[in-house]
């Protein structure tokens, strides 16, 4: 076996943008946390110092999920699944209480949230699964790699963090896509999950809890507002179009800065962004995520082997679904589902969590040159 | 298997991330580009609210520099019904507090709105008592309340101001543009809870106060005007009544007394004839106090002299088909004599002596039939006929009293003319107006509005108005120590259902002013429907010689020092 060594050679070209765009998103994340929390009182950090610290533990997981070569990190998949399987059973009975969920683990000050690792678990389960598992018959191609999140979904659906389980869902989607079925049979599958999404619905429905069966209908219809989840949406959508072309200007986002607009600071960070710096700030930070998520691209496809382009494309697969769900829903184009906007929204589980798994993209791409050794 | 996916998969994964992009690039175009107009207008429309700030309310005070009226911090109470979890808990715990039914401020707390108010201007006491309620979703904010710290006193002058502080009488109504403070409209924010952000730099908008009063008016003489006339209404049972108080010299009003009094820190269940001001809104008849008049004007003209001799036709003549009575028969008597006698046949021989356009020359001279134009609203003119409305009865009527209507303030301005050797001054209240440093904006000075008769005629005609005090109609006005001049009228009031005089209803008055050689004051006191004695002299003069008393004792105008000015004017 090919020993597989990192490049020594320092950062180049490559790596040095893929980090400045991380640093420069995460930046205006900061700045637009600052900006709606900075005059609330109260005791302990502010929000925006204690998200500097999470930007900082990030780093290190960032580094750490760097250095080690991720063939290693791909064969701790499965006992890592087995933790987070673990932490998500331990939260649904000891977890902490926060609007109607239990997601959270207390853990001194702060507050742990497994469901955010167990993306990234899920992402390396699949990956190491499908680079090593013979890929012959529906079984191995789609029942066992589906079994293999079900236990995960399941728990995260049932806290329930309705936005994590689609993340998981959109992560196992993916890797479907790549390797998991043949053309003709994708086709089959569109067909199919189209014919049974009434009956998917109804079961969905019929599983969702009172807030998420309102958030679904204030996104339908938002004067359908028996728990205010429209003014949420509604008032998110006020916030982005009164930023208007050129923004309120820091501090100036009336809508965010005067709390008409809840959560301004976590799930939607980006309201509060668009508000103050208008189409032309949000044209140049989906221009950032896009220029990440191309960069991104370029390593899952110069990807040595299949592990790693499958890491890849699971990291990116994620990425893009947090960043397209959390802004289509501030938008009012989805229903809240409770995402956060990757590298902006404040949160520390979240956080670290991102920062890691662009540890382990770049740790893929830095890989390559080994192949030559 | 080779390394990487097929290469077809890997373009329907870009595929599908570009569209996800592209469908949100879309929909932001559409919200910040197409539709921001809408949703900034919506944006504004939640959080923005103009405001209009008022500087403080300027102060009155009196001569001497007390307050009279003054602004006071007073909390008003809002509720942010959005905020409220059981609008009937809440009510509950409001009520006792702000006395205002249970019901009443639930079904305001239950409407869709952002902010009510509950009540305006409250008392300190109560604000105090709601902070220690500090209940959710209720707040105050502080308002500046108009209060008059002497209740009752001067209520008249002053009026009082509405809800939002604007002047709705007396002299906060005519002097509102002086008195309100700067208004600025502002924008304001609120935030989602209603609460109102103020922007910052709002310090330095914070808009002038407004400017300041003093008054000609002096508390103490105000205090002992409306004490001693509340004391005689009550006791002639009198419907109403009015004192008022001049320098003759310059026209300053010192005291100017209605009754029934009225507290303007309380008007909202009075009516507007609690509020009048009835020295200036209302006109009577004045009787034989216009003989004083009449007799200036036929000894200035020279138609008659002190000492001529007329005949009183034993209390009977006949005018124009109808009788004139006196209420004595009187002979032959001098012209001083008649006066101080106040002969109604002696009074219409000489406006007859006069004649209509002399006379009614003289009225107008003296200010009737028009306005003194006196620094307060509401001023009528009085009732004066041209001589050509005049009929054939109307020269003798006139001269006695009758057929003119006057207000109380043309009446003492009159006579305040005799005190002050024939001229006329313009009555005013408010002698300075003081910017919000304190600095003076603009002093008033007395103004003259024209000699209505010699000096000399003045000084004849206060000899013979003493003769009224020490042995006319007016003796009860007669102050020891002091020479008083003045003259008592009762008059008959015209009853509204038959438009006949009436046999029941008087207003009794007396006009006058004292010290007579060198005049402090000039007061009129007029008591409207006594019961019972109705004549002047025996319900108006006691109460100018009380009123007098004290005034000349509180001015330190000392009875030696009467003396030595009547020394010094013979030397």
């Amino acid at each position: 076996m090919i020993d597989r060594v990192m490049d020594r050679r320092g950062f180049d070209n490559f790596d040095l943008r893929f980090l400045g765009l991380i640093f420069i998103i995460l930046g205006i994340g900061v700045l637009s946390i600052y900006s709606v929390t900075h005059d609330q009182g109260g005791s302990g950090l502010p929000f925006y110092a204690k998200q500097l610290v999470w930007i900082l533990l990030g780093t290190v997981a960032f580094l750490i999920m760097l250095v080690w070569d991720y063939h290693r990190i791909a064969r701790l998949a499965y006992p890592a699944y087995a933790i987070i399987l673990i932490l998500l059973a331990v939260v649904l009975f000891e977890g902490k209480t926060s609007r109607g969920a239990q997601r959270w683990i207390p853990i001194g000050p702060f507050a742990f949230q497994p469901s955010e690792f167990a993306k990234l678990v899920l992402i390396l389960v699949m990956a190491h699964y499908y680079s090593k598992a013979p890929r012959v018959g529906w079984l191995q191609r789609v029942v066992i790699p589906g079994a293999l999140m079900l236990p995960g979904l399941l728990l995260i659906l049932k806290q329930p963090d309705l936005g994590s389980g689609l993340s998981f869902m959109a992560v196992y989607a993916a890797m479907l896509l790549m390797v998991g079925m043949r053309s003709q049979a994708l086709g089959v599958v569109l067909l199919f999950s189209l014919m049974l999404f009434p009956f998917a619905w109804e079961v969905m429905w019929g599983s969702l809890h009172d807030y998420q069966r309102q958030r679904v209908m204030a996104f339908v219809d938002p004067n359908y507002d028996p728990g205010g989840k429209g003014y949420h949406a509604l008032q998110s959508r006020i916030a982005i179009g009164a930023g208007e072309l050129t923004g309120k200007g820091l501090y100036g986002g009336t809508q965010s800065q005067l709390k008409f607009l809840p959560e301004g600071h976590t799930d939607f960070v980006f309201s509060v962004f668009a508000e103050e710096w208008g189409f032309i700030g949000v044209l140049i930070l989906l221009l950032l995520f896009v220029a990440l998520i191309w960069l991104s691209l370029e390593i899952a496809s110069r990807a040595k082997d299949e592990l790693g382009a499958l890491l890849a494309v699971g990291v990116i697969s994620m990425l893009c679904f947090c960043v397209v769900v959390n802004i289509g829903m501030t938008a009012g184009m989805f229903p809240i589902v409770g995402i956060p906007l990757p590298l902006m929204s404040y949160g520390g589980s979240a956080t670290i969590m991102t920062m890691a798994s662009l540890g382990l993209l770049l740790n893929v791409k830095r890989r390559r040159l080994s192949l030559f050794y | 298997m080779t390394g990487s996916p097929p290469r077809g998969r890997r373009y329907v994964v870009l595929l599908l991330l570009l569209c996800g992009f592209g469908i949100i690039l879309f929909r932001l175009v559409t919200l910040q580009v197409l539709q921001a107009a809408e949703l900034t207008a919506k944006a504004d429309r939640q959080h923005q609210k103009s405001v209009t700030l008022e500087g403080a309310r300027g102060t009155v005070t009196d001569r001497h520099g007390k307050v009279l009226a003054m602004n006071m911090e007073v909390p008003s109470v809002f509720g942010v019904p959005a905020s409220l979890d059981s609008p009937a808990r809440v009510a509950r715990s409001l009520s006792p507090v702000l006395r205002v039914r249970r019901d009443e401020i639930e079904k305001k707390l239950r409407q869709d709105k952002h902010f009510v108010w509950l009540a305006r201007k409250v008392e300190p006491e109560q604000g105090r008592r709601l902070e220690q309620l500090s209940l959710d979703g209720i707040g105050m904010v502080m308002e500046g309340r108009r209060y008059y710290p002497k209740g009752p006193l001067l209520a008249h002058v002053l009026g009082f101001v509405g809800m939002d502080g604007q002047g709705l009488e007396g002299l906060e109504r005519r002097y509102e543009p002086q008195l309100h403070g700067e208004k600025r409209v502002t924008i304001l924010q609120r935030d989602a809870l209603g609460r109102t952000v103020f922007p910052k730099g709002l310090k330095e908008q914070v808009p002038s106060a407004g400017h300041a009063l003093t008054l000609t008016v002096d508390e103490v003489i105000q205090y002992i005007a409306e004490k001693e006339l509340e004391e005689a209404v009550s006791q002639a049972r009198a419907k109403a009544g009015t004192i008022i108080v001049m320098e003759p010299q310059t026209g300053a009003i010192l005291a100017m007394a209605v009754s029934p009094r009225f507290d303007p820190n309380a008007v909202a269940a009075l009516t507007p004839d609690r509020w009048r001001n009835r020295a200036l809104t209302d006109t009577y008849e004045p009787g034989s106090t216009m003989k004083v008049v009449v007799a200036a004007a036929a000894l200035e003209e020279k138609v008659m002299m002190p000492g001529s001799m007329v005949f009183g036709e034993n209390g009977r003549m006949t005018i124009a088909n109808t009788t004139i009575h006196d209420h004595e028969k009187l002979g032959w008597m001098t012209f001083a004599q008649m006066i101080q006698k106040s002969s109604n046949i002696g009074a219409a021989k000489t406006g007859m002596l006069l004649g209509e356009q002399r006379l009614y020359r003289y009225l107008q001279a003296f200010g009737f039939g028009q306005r003194t134009e006196i620094d307060l609203p509401g001023e009528v003119s009085g009732l004066l006929k041209t001589p050509r409305e005049w009929g054939r009865r109307s020269v003798a009527s006139i001269s006695m009293g009758q057929e003119i209507g006057v207000t109380p303030l043309q009446m003492v301005s009159a006579l305040a003319a005799i005190a002050n050797d024939g001229v006329l001054m313009k009555p005013y209240v408010v002698s300075e107006v003081r910017d919000q440093k304190g600095q003076p904006f603009k002093e008033v000075l007395p103004q003259v509005k024209r000699r209505v008769v010699s000096p000399e005629t003045a000084r004849t005609m206060t000899t013979i108005l003493e003769g009224v005090v020490t042995n006319g109609t007016g003796t009860k006005a007669a102050i020891p120590g002091f020479r008083v001049a003045g003259k008592t009228g009762t008059a008959q009031k015209i009853d509204p259902r038959t438009g006949a005089y009436s046999a029941t209803q008087f207003v009794g008055s007396f006009v006058g002013f004292v010290p007579a050689e060198a005049p402090r004051l000039a007061m009129i006191v007029i008591i409207d429907e006594p019961q019972g004695e109705a004549w002047g002299g025996t319900v108006a003069a006691p109460v100018f010689r009380r009123v007098g008393e004290q005034v000349l004792t509180y001015l330190g105008v000392s009875r030696e020092d009467q003396v030595k000015i009547a020394m010094a004017a013979r030397e």
